[in-house]
């Protein structure tokens, strides 16, 4: 639950898109330090956008987006360490020829700055990280001979590596088998209480993070509904937004279709 | 073999092999994994077509090799940021043009230059001097910029909006590297010429690349195997009486070759799916 009164990220009717094309519009949503929220919504909804404008990549083109404070593209890159990221998978090439402790490694880069070199503290802090998500034996196993679960807990590693205060992941268990996708999920779970790390994730699969986040915000090129799962996830407000890609079994049980994610 | 080593032009090829080798294998690590093999040879030909125009003006070709050189990378890094098309395209259409410029340049001149076509093709053998403290000072220059901005080169290298992520500034890092591999291949041009200088930046690379899986050791293997056919070539050229380039080339091709069926990633993935 919220930590403090003042959000660290803060949308003010802020829209987001390129000339002619409006990705996300109109955009009101504080952030609070601590919160584990849930990003859902089908394809184009605006998740990804999202996803850039909370990295200070991209600046609305109206309204106001402010993260620790800042003005989003006043952000510096001590501000950016403080965002750890896990891209889509896929968008990262993993046979590069890279170990593991060199992965994680990187996530000191950005807050250490120019022309140093990383020394004893950014390495244990890397095999610190290496520990939280239990990979610290493969710390010398090259990226491209893990399975896919652990090279997502390696890019979690990088992540935390960054010693962030925010955890942003974009689709984390894409792509990897059930057990897998629980295990994933039930890490970053342990990341939010153990770390008080605020989350964000940004998903398909509703029915995995429906019982853990404090908050849904529920996307379709604007903001939808937000609030707890229980008030988001309602037939017909789902409805409304998925269309017929919306299944609903019993009566807890939501699956969304997402014929464009899975059958590609 | 000892006797040859003996003259001074032997000793200053020698010395220029080595360097060239070693600087164009360091900076093609970066080129190989960030995919930017092509920019290589489309900056060789623009930084040719600048020594042409050169000598048609009178210039100092060096001067202008490094103005087209760079002028062209960032042509391409600035299209290939603002995305508006494809990479392979954008290089396709630079390197074709300053080809044809330099073709122009050359047809232009009254007389035929000799010296011109040894940009193009590289001749080690005949390098002065002059041109081995150029290329010494260039190779300190370019060596210890990748020396001070290693850990962001790697990290763009592997993941450019990562990087820009997680607070390193990605772009600025990006021009820089191409910036560097347009001073590389000037600096190559009168060693290894314009066609093969690619080579010299891409194949000690990949080679190295078959050999590991750790980044700081593929540096370390990329620029061992650059040097040892840098040298190794032109040793051969001279006692087989063989143009240099070519030698150099062809003898990172071989090695290139071996890796590739002697690579532990290569075994290791048919052990595998056995």
């Amino acid at each position: 639950m919220p930590a403090s009164s003042d959000p660290i990220i803060q949308f003010d009717h802020a829209t987001f898109g390129f000339p002619g094309v409006i990705a996300l519009k109109d955009l009101t949503l504080a952030i609070q330090a601590g919160e584990f929220i849930g990003v859902i919504g089908p394809n184009g909804s605006g998740k990804t956008t999202l996803c850039k404008a909370v990295l200070g990549l991209m600046a609305p083109v109206e309204g106001h987006l402010r993260i620790f404070d800042c003005a989003c593209d006043e952000l510096r890159c001590h501000h950016r360490a403080k965002i750890g990221y896990l891209p889509q998978k896929g968008v990262v090439d993993r046979n590069f020829p890279v170990t593991v402790l060199e992965t994680v490694m990187m996530g000191r880069y950005g807050a250490m700055g120019l022309l140093k070199r990383p020394g004893t503290t950014d390495r244990l802090i890397a095999m610190e990280a290496l520990a939280h998500v239990g990979m610290e034996r493969h710390k010398d196993t090259a990226l491209g001979h893990l399975s896919g679960g652990q090279q997502q807990r390696v890019f979690i590693a990088r992540a935390l590596a960054q010693r962030p205060q925010v955890l942003l992941l974009d689709e984390p268990t894409t792509g990897l088998d059930m057990t897998t996708q629980h295990n994933v999920i039930e890490l970053i779970e342990h990341l939010h209480q153990e770390l008080r790390l605020t989350v964000l994730l940004i998903t398909h699969d509703i029915n995995m993070i429906r019982s853990r986040v404090d908050r849904l915000i529920l996307l379709k090129t604007r903001l939808y509904a937000a609030g707890p799962p229980g008030e988001v996830l309602k037939a017909d407000i789902l409805r409304e937004v998925y269309g017929k890609d919306l299944v609903i079994t019993d009566k807890d049980l939501i699956i969304v279709e997402d014929y464009h994610h899975h059958h590609h | 073999m000892l006797e040859l080593l003996s003259y001074d032009f032997m000793q200053r090829s020698l010395l220029a092999a080595a360097m060239v080798g070693g600087l164009c294998s360091v900076i093609g690590v970066f080129v190989v994994l960030r995919g930017l093999a092509f920019v290589g040879a489309g900056t060789a030909h623009a930084a040719f077509a600048g020594v042409a125009l050169a000598y048609l003006i009178g210039w100092p070709p060096l001067l202008l090799a490094i103005l087209f050189g760079l002028v062209t990378v960032w042509i391409t890094g600035w299209v290939e940021e603002k995305g508006t098309m494809k990479l392979d395209v954008s290089i396709g259409i630079l390197y074709t043009t300053t080809m044809a410029l330099a073709i122009l340049f050359i047809g232009l001149m009254k007389t035929y230059n000799a010296e011109v076509y040894g940009y193009l093709f590289g001749n080690v053998l005949a390098v002065t001097v002059e041109e081995l403290k150029t290329i010494s000072a260039l190779s300190i220059v370019v060596l210890g910029i990748i020396l001070l901005f290693s850990k962001e080169l790697y990290f763009i290298s592997f993941d450019q909006e990562m990087a820009e992520a997680s607070g390193v500034p990605a772009r600025m890092m990006f021009f820089l590297l191409l910036t560097l591999v347009a001073l590389t291949v000037v600096v190559s041009l009168k060693t290894v010429g314009a066609i093969l200088v690619f080579a010299m930046i891409l194949i000690p690379a990949s080679t190295a690349y078959q050999l590991t899986h750790s980044l700081s050791t593929l540096t370390w293997y990329s620029m061992i195997i650059g040097i040892t056919c840098a040298v190794g070539g032109v040793l051969l050229s001279a006692v087989w009486d063989i143009p240099s380039g070519p030698a150099i080339v062809l003898l990172s091709t071989f090695l290139f070759f071996l890796s590739v069926l002697l690579s532990p990633k290569r075994l290791r993935h048919s052990i595998g799916s056995v």
